[in-house]
């Protein structure tokens, strides 16, 4: 398999995609964004196993690993080690702070929010539990639920104050990266960066996977210029790029599955080739008899009237 | 297990003398006696004997005289301080002889009219009689001694009793021929009991200390319900509460139920802890047979986050629900120092019975043969023993898929072969999960910790060990009184990975040629909790990255 050279095969460990995203978990989808920005080529492998861990995605090649909860994230770890960083020059504008600070914070607050408590995980079951047995996704459930509302500081008491801030927040947040975008085709100018990683991931997720009674999706699709840009991103990199972002064939509950692009396009040609060349012979052949009974027939009597396909305008 | 019987000159009150006390084989501190009383009084005997014997000499005339009626009086109390004259003890001996001879000659036929249960508050009538039920079988005086001997064994063994009396008594005059069972139990006063001892767990691969409270007989269905705590030398923990009942809806075989909560430390050898709460069902326990169904929700972690690519994969959470059969022949004589006989134990498991598709499905099957030979100097004895195993994930898709870790097979360990029945474990000289298919570990970029090793071993889908033992007792009284004895020995193992389609590498003649295989001699001293051995082993081969070395090595088995 390819993925036992070590060498230079990299490799993104993720949540199953769903919802026609190639991973539908909101923690991995930035990662996997940043990776195909960077036109980096790497295969993408899946846990099923492990919701409640803070450790996915994590990025490997060979024996090196970067895990989401180290160093600050996959992203930043590929940037300090030197993997792929596409914010080399842009560290040192003050944009590049304050957005980073606002998506990282304001967006991604908004959207745990939205996921566990705005609308109550209707979602989750697919991301996270899609192949774990029900008593064990209904226990991490509720256990991720309550998590992701500590995290929130979202207690009986404080629970509308802070949804009405959260909401208001993430407004607001929209409404200020609506006007840094304007018409441009990355936050910053021309080039992509993990920023943009992390807003097109945020967006993906919201439009795509969130139904649509839902309030944060609402706010989002007021401004048509982020709509576009998501779009516009999307199918550039992620439609173009890789193979179409179906799950894998077999279902294999609780286990590891590789996808890569070429094992799935090969079956498909051999097929038709096998295909013409059947046909080629079976023309072949029923050529050859065509022919073996006219000769026949020329050669025993020549004109008879037993070749009814033949003499049909005799008759 | 001791088992005689033993007559003693009675006291001249009883009719026919001598007496006969069964000393049961199981026991306790409470050794449980079998009195045969043979009496037109329906009284049975209490701890006082003097009453029925004042009786059964009235009605001696009566008995003596008659064939039919079976009545002999058997009473025995062996610290009986009365004072028996001369005569009387003559007058009982002749009587008990004049019995047995009667039994030697023939089977004195008789039928038994009823079985009666005292001393029993709490305990429920059918529990007790559900193990005496062999002696209403009986037909004849010999084959009711003997029945009665297995009821006494049977209540005993539902260990919720400080003594049991079994007595025959006469059965009602209007029927001849017929006796009554007298079943006396006397309940434990203290329904708690606690006990710690050593263990040697298959799963587990090493011994444990464990320690555990059982409460007995709350309901009176001969229910034990006990908790315990175990704690094993492989950085393995486990909390768990049990039920055991003898009787389960008339079902033959005792039924035990287990909840437990086990944590099992793997991060030095294969990086990666193992937490799992689990239920298992003991359905079928009897002398040969053994079926157990467990369902557990498995949770694998790695905190030190330095795992290699095979372990990275199979973090997370599974459910397990496993049927495993169990079918052990074991006719060694003993299970610490096998000097003679065999042993033939076979474990199958079937993982994934549950309607839901996505429990973790995989195929397990273990073979284990032993033989002793004795060779007749020095109680030396030749072992024998030839373990395999197999495990391989089912469903869909499952060439490609890889075998669940936990179920893997793992060889190495400080257990002795000798002693660990029940599938391939262990080899002398090599350590905990010390061979096998192994893989680099997370690279670190900078040294700290230079004492851990750099590689997982992930264990095989297939495995198999052989060894030959030959042991000896030293020619100095001393050790041999302490049955400390020598043994020199070799074993041979290897294991190699099937699943994600490596099965496709796997070769005969490559397995064979990557055989690790020891020598070595030691010395084995058996202690009350376990069986230690100081051994030094050589390495005769070993893999690359194998975690063995020739040297002295010391395990620690326990039955």
């Amino acid at each position: 398999m390819e993925g036992d050279q070590e060498t230079e095969v990299y490799t993104l460990v993720a949540r199953k995609p769903s919802f026609d995203l190639p991973t539908a978990c909101p923690n991995c989808l930035p990662a996997y964004i940043y990776l195909k920005l960077a036109k980096l080529p790497f295969e993408l492998a899946f846990n099923s196993t492990f919701p409640d861990s803070d450790e996915l995605p994590y990025f490997e090649n060979g024996t090196y690993v970067a895990y989401n909860n180290e160093d600050g994230g996959v992203i930043e770890k590929l940037k300090k080690d030197g993997i792929v960083n596409l914010d080399a020059q842009l560290q040192s504008l003050p944009e590049y702070l304050s957005l980073k600070a606002l998506i990282a914070s304001w967006l991604e607050e908004a959207l745990t929010y939205e996921i566990w408590v705005g609308t109550e995980g209707i979602s989750t079951s697919k991301i996270y539990y899609s192949d774990l047995p029900w008593v064990i996704s209904k226990v991490l459930f509720y256990k991720q639920t309550y998590m992701a509302k500590n995290r929130l500081g979202i207690t009986k008491e404080t629970a509308e104050q802070r949804e009405t801030q959260i909401y208001k927040r993430a407004g607001e947040a929209y409404e200020a990266l609506s006007t840094r975008l304007g018409e441009q085709k990355f936050l910053f100018e021309d080039r992509p960066s993990s920023l943009d990683a992390f807003l097109l991931s945020h967006m993906l997720f919201i439009i795509q996977v969130l139904p649509e009674t839902s309030v944060l999706r609402c706010k989002l699709l007021e401004h048509n210029n982020l709509v576009r840009y998501a779009e516009k991103l999307k199918a550039e990199f992620l439609e173009a790029s890789s193979s179409s972002p179906s799950p894998p064939l077999h279902s294999f509950p609780s286990s590891f599955t590789r996808k890569g692009s070429k094992p799935k396009s090969k079956p498909k040609v051999e097929k038709t080739e096998e295909e013409k060349k059947f046909k080629k012979r079976a023309r072949f052949f029923i050529a050859a008899q065509f022919l073996a009974v006219v000769i026949y027939l020329s050669v025993m009597g020549g004109g008879s009237s037993d070749e009814p396909e033949y003499e049909d305008e005799d008759d | 297990m001791q088992q005689g019987i033993r007559f003693i000159h009675k006291n001249n009150e009883n009719a026919f003398g001598g007496a006969v006390k069964l000393i049961s084989p199981i026991c306790s501190s409470h050794p449980p006696q079998l009195h045969f009383l043979m009496a037109n009084p329906a009284e049975t005997p209490e701890s006082n004997p003097s009453t029925p014997k004042l009786e059964s000499e009235d009605d001696r005339e009566e008995i003596n005289g008659d064939e039919e009626e079976e009545e002999e009086e058997y009473e025995e109390e062996e610290d009986d301080g009365k004072p028996q004259t001369r005569e009387d003890a003559i007058a009982s001996r002749i009587q008990a002889e004049s019995l047995f001879r009667r039994m030697r000659a023939a089977p004195v036929p008789v039928r038994v009219h009823d079985v009666i249960v005292k001393g029993n508050e709490k305990t429920k009538d059918h529990v007790i009689e559900a193990e005496v039920d062999v002696v209403r079988e009986a037909t004849t005086l010999q084959e009711l001694l003997k029945a009665s001997k297995v009821a006494n064994f049977n209540l005993q063994a539902l260990d919720i009793f400080d003594s049991v009396k079994i007595t025959i008594d006469s059965g009602p005059p209007e029927l001849p021929g017929t006796t009554n069972v007298v079943i006396h139990v006397v309940e434990s006063k203290s329904p708690i009991t606690g006990q710690i001892g050593t263990f040697t767990k298959a799963e587990a691969r090493s011994s444990s200390l464990e320690g555990s409270l059982k409460y007995k007989n709350i309901f009176g269905y001969g229910d034990i319900w006990d908790g315990s705590l175990a704690y094993g030398c492989d950085h393995s923990a486990e909390v768990g509460l049990g039920m055991y009942l003898p009787r389960f809806r008339g079902r033959p075989t005792p039924f035990t139920s287990r909840v437990y909560l086990s944590t099992q430390d793997w991060l030095k050898f294969s990086s990666y802890k193992e937490r799992a709460l689990g239920l298992s069902l003991g359905l079928i326990a009897s002398k040969y047979h053994e079926l157990v169904y467990t369902t557990a929700w498995r949770n694998l972690i790695d905190p030190s986050q330095m795992a290699s690519t095979s372990i990275r994969r199979q973090l997370g959470h599974n459910l397990v629900s496993a049927l495993k059969y169990t079918f052990k022949f074991d006719k060694r004589n003993s299970p610490l120092r096998p000097t003679k006989g065999y042993s033939f134990i076979t474990t199958s498991q079937i993982g994934g019975i549950a309607p839901d598709s996505r429990t973790l499905r995989f195929l397990r099957q273990e073979v284990d043969l032993r033989y002793a030979v004795p060779l007749g100097f020095y109680r030396a004895a030749l072992n024998f023993g030839v373990s395999g195993g197999i495990t391989f994930p089912w469903g869909s898709g499952y060439k490609s898929r890889a075998s669940y870790v936990p179920e893997r097979f793992f060889l190495g360990g400080n257990i002795s072969p000798v002693c660990s029945l029940g599938g391939p474990s262990a080899l002398w000289g090599f350590k905990t999960r010390g061979l096998g298919p192994n893989e680099p570990r997370r690279e670190v970029q900078d040294e700290e910790n230079g004492g851990t090793y750099e590689r997982d071993f992930v264990g095989g889908d297939v495995a198999v060990t052989a060894f030959a033992d030959l042991s000896f007792d030293f020619p100095v009284k001393w050790f041999r009184d302490r049955g400390i004895h020598g043994h020199v020995f070799a074993c041979a193992g290897n294991m190699a990975e099937l699943s994600e389609n490596k099965y496709r590498n796997f070769s005969g003649p490559k397995f064979l040629e990557t055989f690790r295989s020891s020598v070595g001699a030691g010395i084995v001293v058996p202690t009350s909790l376990f069986r230690m051995e100081l051994n030094y082993c050589h390495i005769l081969k070993k893999q690359e990255h194998d975690r063995a070395k020739s040297g002295l090595f010391m395990t620690f088995s326990t039955s």
